[in-house]
């Protein structure tokens, strides 16, 4: 006899096996007394919790119009959407940010190598590096507080959606008490 | 709960479509049609037919209100038995000081002439042994033993995996033999 299939009967008692499978469970059950018994205990079990009946309840039309007296008096509210924009406001940030910092750094680094090397970037006033990097910084420092406030705004207008969004039932409710 | 322009013919799918549009009458239908089902799920998880019937309008109420969130795609079944097992859970939770399992009331309180004591005592120690079980385990085997969902349907009533609906519902067959142990012998 092959092995027990033991782990499979429940599924099996439950009709959730592929037929593959439920052929070779039910050809297993054919010579294995013990499985067999296992299964009618499943069986037993499903049958004991069915002796059990659900009480009478309050008749389906009755109880219907119960429901609809609970109702709020407004229609089933629409999911609101927030606008596109809102959504793609933190990645924009965060790509401009982003590239704004490489394009200071990569200016900065030229600027140094004009510098050291100004062979290489005789193109560039040497003596007017120091100016041009003090003014790189302050302009960088200017989008990042740009780039903060903005981002706050953004958390701002998301928390006074989600408060709203949070709000409705407790408003359902009122009207309902009103 | 029929009317005119809420016709027989309409199926589940139309009336959600107007009872989403704000047809009182059309979700009326849809409770109709759900509200065994509603409350049976419920009361097998709490043992208590007002509770549960309590329980169950709230449940219809929370349907209403996100009826918009409802997606066609998705079986309306398993979307209404999971509002209906956390509805059941809510309701638990609130009542729990004042339910006791030990007290569970029968099923009928005026057994009939072919009802006898011994099958309201054997009722009465099944739904004791239900309500012994852990939450997780009795809604799945709620769902699975009185509503006789599939183990898909399960999952998606319950937003778990199909392999934690299996072995819930094992763990919880396996706690009601050991519990029923006297009267499987004897069915």
């Amino acid at each position: 006899m092959s092995e027990h299939m033991l782990e499979w009967l429940p599924a099996y008692h439950d009709h959730e096996l592929p037929p593959a499978k439920r052929n070779q469970v039910e050809s297993h059950l054919r010579d294995c007394s013990s499985c067999r018994a296992e299964l009618q205990t499943l069986t037993g079990l499903s049958a004991l919790l069915k002796t059990d009946p659900a009480p009478q309840f309050t008749p389906p039309e009755r109880f219907a119009t119960q429901v609809q007296l609970l109702l709020p008096r407004r229609a089933p509210s629409h999911p609101q959407r927030l606008p596109r924009w809102v959504l793609g406001a933190p990645l924009a940030l965060v790509v401009v940010g982003a590239f704004l910092q490489a394009a200071l750094w990569v200016t900065w680094l030229v600027l140094a190598a004009g510098s050291t090397f100004s062979g290489l970037a005789s193109w560039l006033p040497t003596d007017s590096n120091l100016d041009i990097f003090g003014t790189l910084s302050v302009l960088n420092i200017a989008l990042l507080t740009g780039a903060i406030v903005l981002w706050c705004t953004w958390m701002a207008f998301w928390w006074a959606w989600k408060y709203n969004q949070n709000l409705e039932p407790v408003f359902n409710q009122l009207e309902k008490e009103v | 709960m029929t009317s005119p322009h809420t016709a027989p013919a309409m199926d589940d799918r139309e009336l959600i479509a107007s009872a989403q549009l704000g047809d009182r009458q059309a979700f009326g239908e849809l409770v109709c049609r759900h509200q065994k089902s509603v409350v049976s799920v419920i009361y097998r998880m709490c043992g208590d037919p007002r509770l549960a019937e309590d329980a169950a309008q709230e449940a219809f109420v929370r349907v209403w209100q996100h009826l918009n969130s409802y997606k066609p795609q998705y079986a309306f079944r398993s979307w209404l038995y999971r509002i209906a097992a956390n509805a059941a859970l809510d309701a638990l939770r609130r009542e729990r000081p004042s339910a006791e399992i030990e007290t569970l009331p029968l099923a009928d309180p005026t057994p009939g002439p072919e009802q006898t004591a011994e099958t309201d005592q054997r009722a009465a120690k099944v739904r004791q042994a239900v309500a012994r079980l852990s939450e997780p385990l009795r809604v799945v085997l709620v769902l699975r033993e009185y509503e006789e969902l599939s183990y898909q349907e399960i999952a998606a009533a319950l937003e778990i995996p199909l392999g934690t609906v299996m072995s819930r519902l094992n763990t919880a067959r396996i706690q009601l033999r050991r519990e029923l142990d006297g009267l499987l012998e004897a069915p």
